[in-house]
């Protein structure tokens, strides 16, 4: 053993990690906000073209019963959309990965369709689902999430180590034998790529769907409703409201990954 | 002498290519006892990897018959003969270091608590079995390289292929990991097949040494090696290692093109 290193030591980064990794970002946030609330306080801006941000801090205290109540539907449909996009995206990318001569044109297709503006669809999914129904806005934005995910997953599963490859096949490994001890494994942190995507497109999704009508009081349909009596300090606070839940779930889909693949950290120190 | 580990006759190699066919191996017969450590030594592009290979049944011969243990190259290879190494470790680091190392005996179906006995007993054989949990990238390149050479190892394969497996370390590894080999070959009394282009590494591992020519691939001279087991640092200072290396860097040299800059 004496003539080799001992083994390097990884830093698996720990609660202390994370605080001193998200503390620039914090003190920055308070620097704009403290910066935003002195300029319009002090420059006499119109609150109907920018609430400051003690405003909208107001509004979301003030107005948190009817807030609180409209995140309800929007989180549903947007967790909702990241489960369903998820699956749907990994199975997909598992099925082109199948066809494993035609994948890469297929890959390439769905990567030029990924570029359409999907919430674009929402009027027709209003059309097919109801336009009060929760059930449209999940299927735009389940679509949204998709996209991004079968192309990263695919990406990963079609990017297999020849050691890996040659590996199974002297050891007459079967092609599920490959795809589940060599592509999928491996594609994990790819799929988390696109996930992380889908969320922050999940979020999108679902609030722009909503400004096209949603149920009764989601997020998007306070936005809409509230900007249009010039309601701007609600407004805000629901956009205010909006980012935190897409900043919650991308922290959680975060979470999931560092738990899920272990390895990706150790190679990134 | 029982039936031969390995048996080549008449094995040919074309690759297509752009400008019609490259002969890579012409017409190789050679036939390796069981239990021997037989280096394949040549320059770059002589098709030592390639006949590697081809014993391994990774890629078809164009003409010839490959026999391992009286078996197709084919059958040798889905009845499971054969454990692979190779210049790098191929180490998936989604698995820890146990877990990598079991990995051919789940792809053989063998039962977890087996696998995991086997996995440590390999362990065990290379010296690394205080790092059966960690994670590939927490190792040395040496240490990667031993974890690839027990899973190689794990399933007692009749053939155990190798190509340029030291080729990454430096020369202290190097020479460490050719004692470290050569004590598992003599623990296990498995045949080696090792591909190599260093004329010391060859000499110091093999029984027998098997020098190829290049454009096309063809053996050359056989060397039996026979200096004395257990090899040590101070049979790489004895005279008659010098002998041995002598014949073989001659014999090297003598198939070598003068007029074409290839390193030995």
């Amino acid at each position: 053993m004496s003539a080799f290193s001992p083994a390097r030591p990884v830093r698996f980064s720990t609660g202390t990690g994370v605080i001193r990794a998200l503390a620039p970002a914090a003190v920055l946030g308070a620097l704009v906000l403290a910066l935003w609330q002195v300029v319009v306080s002090l420059g006499g801006i119109q609150a109907y073209l920018l609430p400051a941000p003690s405003t909208i801090a107001a509004a979301l205290v003030s107005d948190a019963p009817q807030l609180l109540a409209a995140a309800v539907p929007t989180t549903t449909a947007i967790v909702s959309a990241v489960v369903l996009g998820g699956i749907l995206g990994v199975v997909g990318a598992i099925v082109i990965t199948l066809f494993e001569g035609v994948a890469k044109v297929v890959l390439s297709l769905v990567a030029v369709a990924s570029c359409a503006p999907i919430v674009a669809l929402a009027p027709i999914f209003n059309a097919w689902f109801g336009s009060t129904s929760l059930m449209s806005k999940i299927a735009v934005a389940t679509v949204a999430v998709a996209f991004p995910i079968v192309v990263n997953t695919t990406r990963g599963l079609l990017r297999v180590d020849p050691l890996h490859r040659e590996l199974l096949d002297s050891l007459s490994g079967t092609r599920g034998q490959l795809l589940w001890f060599v592509r999928l494994p491996g594609a994990l942190p790819s799929l988390f790529d696109g996930l992380r995507i889908g969320s922050t497109m999940s979020v999108i999704a679902v609030i722009v769907s909503e400004y096209f009508g949603g149920t009764a009081q989601a997020l998007g349909v306070v936005i809409a409703n509230s900007a249009a009596v010039s309601r701007f300090d609600l407004t805000w606070a629901a956009v205010a409201l909006a980012s935190a839940i897409g900043l919650a779930l991308y922290a959680l889909v975060a979470l999931v990954e560092a738990l899920v693949v272990p390895w990706r950290r150790a190679l990134a120190s | 002498m029982t039936t031969p580990a390995i048996q080549l006759s008449g094995v040919s190699k074309e690759f297509a290519t752009s400008s019609g066919t490259t002969l890579a191996l012409d017409h190789i017969d050679l036939e390796i006892p069981s239990g021997a450590f037989v280096s394949l030594l040549g320059p770059s592009g002589c098709g030592k990897s390639t006949l590697l290979r081809v014993i391994g049944d990774l890629i078809p011969p164009t003409a010839g018959t490959v026999a391992v243990a009286g078996m197709s190259a084919r059958e040798a290879r889905r009845t499971r003969q054969y454990g692979m190494a190779f210049q790098a470790p191929g180490l998936m680091d989604w698995r820890t270091v146990r877990r990598n190392i079991e990995l051919p005996l789940q792809v053989q179906g063998v039962p977890r608590a087996e696998r995991r006995a086997r996995a440590d007993e390999m362990l065990e054989l290379v010296r690394l079995t205080a790092f059966a949990d960690h994670r590939p990238r927490q190792l040395s390149g040496g240490m990667q390289q031993r974890v690839a050479i027990a899973r190689a190892l794990a399933m007692q394969p009749r053939v155990l292929l190798m190509d340029e497996p030291l080729g990454a370390l430096d020369e202290m590894n190097r020479e460490h990991m050719q004692r470290e080999l050569l004590r598992i070959w003599r623990a296990t009394g498995t045949t080696i097949v090792f591909v190599t282009h260093s004329v010391p590494e060859a000499t110091f591992l093999s029984t027998e040494v098997v020098v190829m020519s290049p454009r096309p691939g063809r053996i050359a001279e056989r060397i039996a090696i026979d200096l004395p087991f257990p090899r040590t640092d101070d049979t790489r200072v004895a005279p008659e290692f010098y002998a041995a290396e002598s014949r073989v860097r001659s014999a090297l040299h003598a198939v070598l093109d003068p007029y074409e800059s290839v390193t030995s």
